[in-house]
């Protein structure tokens, strides 16, 4: 580690920290559409600024003991671990600082590693709905990951590689470089997947036990909860980071870094909407339709893409 | 040297003798006719001695003055001498067995058993063909009388059908002898033999061919011997070990000397009449209960072998047959006497009731090895026997009378290995005492030891060089001797003797072996730990333990297929036994033995035929290599991976494995699971290296392989996160990842590899962890199904930590050790292009979440239930274990290159192209790269940032007490009706339930039905009716003739 | 002419005699069955040994060397396959009168207490 730049560190807090940002104000957007959708009025747009704010500064004097101190701990750190894995914008090293650690097969196990630590923080409460719910996540997980890892192969047989730096760097040029043009059924497998895994409708099941007031958020509160909090609004921005860097020519430095974050925004955020649209628009899955459904048309595309590849490449 | 005709005449002498001694008490009589015996054996041995030393020749013995064809003569070669010692000693040992019974009924018994016994010293020695006929009368009337010594009703009713069906066979067989003679004009076996060549008139064909069915009759042949199995059935036990070990012997010999007599020309019919027998009565066998009319079926059957064996050593010109005959007849004789004095020290009719063998564990072992050399396991002489036979079968091409042979063979162990576990597991009724005296003993003990000193002598035999290092099973038998001794010195002993020898075998060895021969040794010593837990003797633990890692240590040293043949059967025997110990695995304990068993005999076939594709000159393993490219290689490469394929337990060949893991004692599992798997690994690896990647036509037998590996891999899984046992779920998870494990090998590249030598390591770890840790908890809280643990982590925090970081690295999320596995295995997949298969392997990886949860969520999370709120954490021998492998597990996470760096290494030497590129501490391949140390600094300074965060802000939060939750507006009643996990991933099955369809459940158990009911509906020609039983011997003879002379 | 006609009769006497074994029910029956059979073979075992016109195989003086005689070896056969199966038959019936006494029958299917 003799070599190491300790500016990357610097690089990595800046990239967390503007994450989180830009998740907060995203999830006021969304908040804001859900509520016009349904012709509410809403929260305010830095609504979430407040709620995060408010969390961190209340105290608690609760615990439930070892593994359920170290859950949220776990949470965030793999939400932050993904990011700062992840090459954010293709050709800025500030925002790819640790994507030397690994490739995309890294970055696709380290997502586990918070749910798993939330799970077992959840589990040691006590509750049997934090056990129910993560009983239901996994359940659906298992299956909606299907045509998620089938896209993966594809692309990374397509592009000849696993690093995604190498994925994002042959897509530039031209916008038909995309993987979204040059190989759209995986990437159509792939979007579904993103559905199962945004959590949002109709995969929310999970979230189900939490709606009513029981459950893991009101185990957690205060500061657990803060962090837990700070996490759900990064893991998805960086998810969504990883789909735009695989299907959608990821974001390229240009000279104008106005321009930069633009692009970014844009990308990220209409590849958000895609779960919001479909969230908005259809109703709840109990776990077993939505394994069963993920096993019939996103598992059939996801094996014709791999046919597709493994003829073509 | 004392004459041969003293053997006749001291046995006659004391018969007459005991006569005149009628009026004297019991013990004189029994001490002249030991005293006879014993002068008996005596002279055989003296002349099987000299024969063999060379000091000796062999003699001729002239009676009345006059040379052949014009008397009688006698002959005493080496074969003779052999078996006259093998027949004058079970007789000697049954007789001292006898003594008791002897005072139940008068001299007479004595008297008949001496005339039994010249009559079998006589049709060994005899060379005159109405002689020969002569003396299967004496024998035949002498034991219709020592049959029925008790004159009880079953005894009389056998020893009548005994009576008829030995009369009707010896009238087939004076007509034959006569005929003989009136078409060659003499009775002089040689001389016949020699007037073979012109062609017989038909006279002497029927004549010659009434003297060979007359023999085969008395060797009772399948359909036509429901009379002989009766008189063993019937007889007291002694008598019937008689008969199993002497007049099989002797009428077999009379078999050989009329098949010479005859030209061969009877040959063909003898060999599938002797299949016929050998497979028939195995079959019939598979319904039986009755314990001595079993052992009847058994015998039977393999002098049926001993029959088709001696054809083929002849039709087919085997050179060194006489090993291959000899060393089969001797096991059978011994191990059936033994078999049959131990019925009668145990005195229970049905094999259900052994149970009372426990009473004294000399008899187990005693059991345990006849059942050994029944079915020819290692050590014992026809384990040798068998390996020349199958191995010269191969040479010869005769691949269809290999697979009837092991076939058989598979069959007798069901019923074998049935009844031993019945004897070892079943309950028994402590009142009811042994018949375990001196006399019972004696005999017992001499077979045993026998049989295991031959067993060394016939490896010297053997035509085939090998290097087998005795020193190995010599550890169990010091280990089987001082069993006396408590388990904690023991412990130390066989800790000391593994680390004494693996030490300097570690340093020694190289290359992929290396990594094995480290699995083996550290976790030996490893597993070993949790033993001296044991306050008591452990009596039995040890010699099975340590034959498990005996032939695991001799599979990595071997050489020749020989040896690792041996050492592979050995490691099966070992683990067997140890499976065995556990409450309730009878069945699974079985189940292993077969399928290990039928794995094995697969392996033989492989290497056999390869032996005989090289050259039938070498049995060095090395010779797999040269066989790559010939016409056969194919079908080895499946023989071989298929075999070595049920140790893995592959799906198919898997069901065994979760029962025997799940029910073995605690410290046992990990054994079983964490380090015997690997000898699979291994023994595919080695297929590998050596075949290289083998098609059959089209199919390309890795791309089958890769197939079954990554469906193991998934249905596995699934499997595992549907049990309510922990041990169970992590039994399923070991075929999980031996799939795993197999899909890498069969990418048969480097990155392929290396991921599956890494698996194998890695698997170690975290696999006896995890067994040790749950061992450690149900020896706590006294239940495997996990829905009746819970909230244990405040109870057992340092298991709960063994266990998470052992379910991390089980994961294979970054930053512990297994992630390298599933990194490797995606660059494998990218690279060879097997991409449907690398997405069943990846989702069976996301499966294997599911099970992971909730084993650590029910037992450590979740509610705390009030019986185990006083619970401890696991014993200090039951946690040392898991906190070095921990530290392992951690180091190989820090520092991942640390063993992927020098596995790769070895990996290099047969797939060069390929390889990783380390860059520093990241490892570079065609499509990606992976830094562990980055990943793991990250990790901490992540975890450490947020950690103190939380900390801080959180620095004054405390405990609460279980109940302290938000539950709606009811309160929890019970932490049983709170602890969510019951049928945990109750939608999953509902969704996916198809997936537990038993279909390789329902195969075999279909297979093993279909098999019953054959039994069930073929044993109905034992009508018990002697009529019936004449009306089958005429029939037989009639076909026989017809065929026989049809082929002709 | 004789040898033929001594072979024949006992080939007949051989399937009488297994006829009757097989098909009486009795065991003494069955037992006399037996005998005859063995009578058949002997008769057999004689007449291959026998010459037309043959003397006995005793040579009392050197006149008589050159004599035609039958083969003496069959009839020292027979005397043994008949003390032999004297004692067989006897062994029968020994078996015959014990079974008798433990059963009060002698039926040979009322003796099936062991099969399959």
């Amino acid at each position: 580690m003799a070599d190491f730049d300790y500016m990357k560190i610097v690089y990595a807090a800046l990239t967390i920290f503007l994450t989180i940002n830009y998740g907060l104000i995203l999830q006021g957007i969304i908040g804001k559409i859900y509520a016009r959708v349904g012709k509410r009025m809403g929260i305010r747009i830095f609504q979430p600024y407040v709620n995060l704010i408010r969390q961190w500064a209340t105290r608690t004097s609760i615990s439930h003991g070892v593994m359920y101190y170290l859950g949220p701990v776990f949470r965030f750190s793999g939400g932050a671990g993904i990011l700062i894995f992840l090459p954010i914008i293709y050709g800025a090293p500030i925002f790819s600082s640790f994507s030397f650690a690994g490739d995309l097969v890294l970055i696709s196990y380290f997502m586990f590693l918070g749910t798993l630590g939330m799970a077992l923080g959840g589990g040691e409460s006590g509750h049997p709905y934090a056990a129910l719910g993560v009983s239901r996540g996994l359940s659906q997980v298992t299956m909606a990951e299907i045509p998620m890892i089938m896209a993966v192969y594809s692309i990374a047989v397509q592009y000849h590689s696993l690093n995604i730096t190498e994925i994002v760097a042959a897509q530039q040029g031209s916008f038909l470089n995309w993987t979204l043009f040059t190989n759209p059924i995986a990437t159509a497998a792939a979007m579904l997947a993103f559905l199962g895994s945004m959590m949002r409708s109709p995969f929310d099941v999970v979230l189900a036990p939490q709606e009513i007031p029981i459950g893991p958020p009101t185990e957690y509160q205060s500061q657990f909860l803060a962090m837990l909090m700070t996490n759900r609004t990064i893991f998805p921005v960086a998810k969504t980071i990883l789909f735009v860097n695989f299907f959608f020519g990821g974001v390229a430095l240009y000279d104008n870094y106005l321009l930069t974050f633009l692009v970014f925004f844009l990308k990220t955020f209409l590849v958000y909407m895609w779960s919001v649209f479909v969230g908005l628009s259809f109703p709840r899955f109990r776990v077993d339709h939505s394994i069963r459904w993920f096993l019939k048309y996103p598992m059939l595309i996801g094996l014709i893409s791999i046919i597709f590849v493994n003829i073509r490449y | 040297m004392v004459e041969p005709i003293y053997l006749i005449v001291i046995a006659l002498g004391a018969a007459f003798l005991l006569g005149l001694l009628r009026k004297t008490g019991s013990a004189l009589q029994i001490a002249l006719t030991l005293a006879a015996l014993a002068g008996m054996v005596f002279i055989s041995a003296q002349w099987a001695y000299g024969i063999i030393k060379g000091t000796t020749q062999a003699a001729e013995i002239f009676t009345s003055g006059m040379n052949p064809p014009l008397s009688i003569n006698l002959f005493m070669g080496r074969s003779e001498a052999v078996l006259l010692l093998l027949v004058n000693s079970a007789a000697f040992l049954s007789t001292m067995y006898l003594g008791r019974e002897h005072k139940k009924t008068s001299v007479y018994m004595l008297m008949l058993l001496l005339v039994f016994v010249v009559g079998l010293n006589g049709i060994i020695l005899t060379r005159d063909l109405f002689n020969l006929f002569v003396f299967i009368e004496i024998v035949s009337i002498a034991s219709a009388g020592l049959i029925a010594l008790r004159s009880d009703i079953r005894q009389l009713g056998a020893g009548f059908k005994f009576i008829i069906a030995g009369a009707l066979a010896s009238g087939f067989m004076l007509i034959g002898i006569i005929f003989t003679y009136y078409a060659t004009g003499s009775l002089n076996i040689d001389v016949i033999t020699g007037m073979m060549s012109p062609a017989l008139a038909s006279a002497g064909y029927i004549g010659l061919f009434l003297v060979f069915i007359g023999i085969m009759i008395e060797l009772k042949p399948f359909p036509v011997n429901g009379w002989g199995i009766d008189a063993y059935q019937a007889s007291i036990p002694p008598v019937s070990a008689l008969v199993a070990a002497g007049t099989a012997t002797a009428m077999f010999y009379a078999f050989t000397k009329i098949t010479a007599m005859t030209g061969g020309i009877f040959l063909n019919a003898s060999m599938y009449i002797g299949a016929l027998t050998f497979v028939g009565m195995n079959v019939v066998a598979l319904k039986q209960t009755a314990a001595r009319r079993l052992l009847g079926y058994s015998s039977i059957s393999q002098v049926g072998l001993l029959v088709l064996v001696f054809s083929l050593v002849k039709i087919f010109g085997i050179a060194g047959g006489e090993l291959i005959v000899f060393g089969l007849l001797v096991s059978h004789a011994l191990a059936k006497a033994v078999l049959f004095w131990l019925s009668g020290i145990i005195g229970k009719e049905s094999i259900n009731d052994w149970g009372i063998i426990r009473k004294r564990n000399i008899l187990i072992v005693a059991f345990a090895v006849a059942v050994g050399a029944l079915l020819a396991l290692p050590p014992f002489p026809s384990f040798f026997a068998k390996w020349e036979l199958i191995t010269s079968l191969a040479v010869k091409g005769q691949y269809g009378w290999i697979a009837v042979i092991l076939g058989g063979a598979l069959l007798e162990a069901v019923y074998l290995m049935r009844w031993f576990g019945n004897a070892v597991k079943d309950s028994f009724n402590e009142e009811d005492n042994l018949d375990f005296r001196f006399g019972t003993l004696v005999p017992v003990i001499t077979g045993t030891a026998a049989l295991l000193a031959l067993g060394y002598f016939s490896a010297n035999l053997s035509v085939f060089e090998n290097n087998i290092n005795w020193l190995l099973p010599a550890v169990v038998i010091v280990l089987l001797l001082l069993d006396f001794l408590p388990a904690i010195v023991k412990n130390i002993l066989l800790i000391a003797a593994i680390a004494w020898y693996g030490y300097p075998l570690l340093q020694a060895i190289e290359g992929y072996r290396s990594i094995f021969a480290a699995i083996f040794v550290i976790g030996a010593v490893i597993t070993l730990l949790p033993g001296f837990m044991n306050k008591g003797r452990r009596p039995g633990f040890y010699p099975a333990v340590s034959m498990m890692f005996a032939g695991l240590v001799g599979i990595i040293e071997a050489t020749d297929m020989l040896t690792f043949f041996f050492f592979w059967e050995l490691m099966t025997l070992g683990s067997y036994f140890l499976i065995l110990r556990g409450k309730k695995s009878k069945p699974h304990a079985l189940s292993y033995m077969l399928f290990s068993l039928g794995g094995a005999y697969l392996l033989m076939t492989g290497f056999s035929m390869s032996f005989a594709e090289a050259g039938g000159t070498s049995i060095a393993l090395d010779i797999l290599k040269t066989v790559s490219g010939s016409s056969l290689s194919g079908i080895i490469t499946i023989l071989l991976a298929v075999g070595f394929m049920t140790k893995t337990a592959s799906a198919g060949l898997h069901i065994w494995l979760p029962g025997a893991h799940a029910e073995a004692e605690g410290d046992v599992s990990p054994m079983v699971s964490g380090i015997l798997l690997k000898a699979g690994v291994f023994g595919l690896l080695m297929t590998f290296i050596a075949l290289g990647d083998q098609s059959i036509g089209k199919i390309n037998i890795p791309y089958v392989l890769s197939w079954i590996g990554v469906i193991t891999a998934l249905t596995a899984n699934y499997m595992a996160a549907m049990q309510e046992d922990a041990k169970r779920l992590l039994a399923y998870s070991s075929i999980a990842q031996m799939g795993y494990a197999l899909f890498g090998i069969s990418l048969m590249s480097h990155l392929g590899w290396l991921s599956a030598l890494s698996l194998a390591i890695v698997h170690f770890t975290y696999k006896v962890i995890l067994f040790l840790s749950v061992a450690g908890v149900v020896h706590r809280v006294k239940t495997r199904n996990m829905y009746q643990m819970g909230g244990l982590i405040t109870r057992m925090p340092v298991t709960f930590f063994m266990v998470l970081v052992s379910i991390i690295a089980l994961s294979g999320i970054p930053p512990l050790a297994g992630f390298s596995g599933r990194w490797l295995t995606y660059n494998a997949v990218i690279e060879k292009g097997w991409l449907l298969q690398g997405v069943v392997a990846g989702v069976s990886g996301l499966i294997a979440f599911l099970y992971l949860f909730r084993l650590i969520f029910a037992i450590f999370l979740g509610q705390l239930k009030d019986v185990h709120r006083r619970v401890k954490e696991a014993p200090f021998w039951i946690l040392l274990p898991q906190i070095l492998l921990i530290l392992l597990v951690l180091y190989l996470s820090f520092f991942p290159g640390a063993f992927l760096r020098p596995i790769g290494d070895i990996v290099s030497e047969f797939h060069p192209e390929g390889a990783l590129v380390w860059n520093g501490a990241t490892a570079v391949s065609e499509f990606g790269y992976w830094n562990g140390e980055a990943v793991m600094w990250v990790f901490i300074a992540l975890f450490a940032a947020n950690f103190a965060l939380l900390f801080f802000l959180n620095r004054g939060a405390q405990k609460i007490k279980q109940f302290n939750i938000v539950y709606a507006a009811e309160r929890p009643a019970r932490p049983e009706t709170t602890h969510f996990a019951y049928n945990m991933f109750a939608p999953y099955r509902k969704a996916l339930g198809f997936l537990e369809y038993p279909i390789t459940t329902k195969f075999w158990s279909g297979v093993a039905d279909l098999m019953h009911s054959i039994a069930g509906f073929t044993r109905r020609i034992y009508t018990g009716n002697g009529q019936t039983y004449l009306l089958q011997i005429i029939v037989f003879v009639v076909i026989s003739f017809l065929l026989s002379n049809g082929g002709k | 002419m004789i040898g033929t006609i001594a072979v024949s009769t006992g080939s007949l006497l051989v399937l009488v005699g297994l006829w009757s074994a097989l098909t009486n029910r009795d065991i003494i029956r069955m037992i006399v069955g037996f005998t005859i059979f063995d009578v058949g073979i002997h008769l057999i075992m004689i007449s291959v040994g026998y010459i037309s016109g043959g003397t006995a195989p005793i040579i009392s003086n050197l006149s008589d060397i050159g004599v035609s005689y039958v083969d003496p070896v069959p009839q020292a056969l027979v005397l043994t396959a008949i003390v032999i199966g004297l004692g067989i038959t006897a062994f029968m019936l020994t078996y015959a009168v014990n079974m008798y006494e433990k059963k009060g029958t002698l039926e040979i299917d009322k003796f099936e207490e062991l099969k399959w």
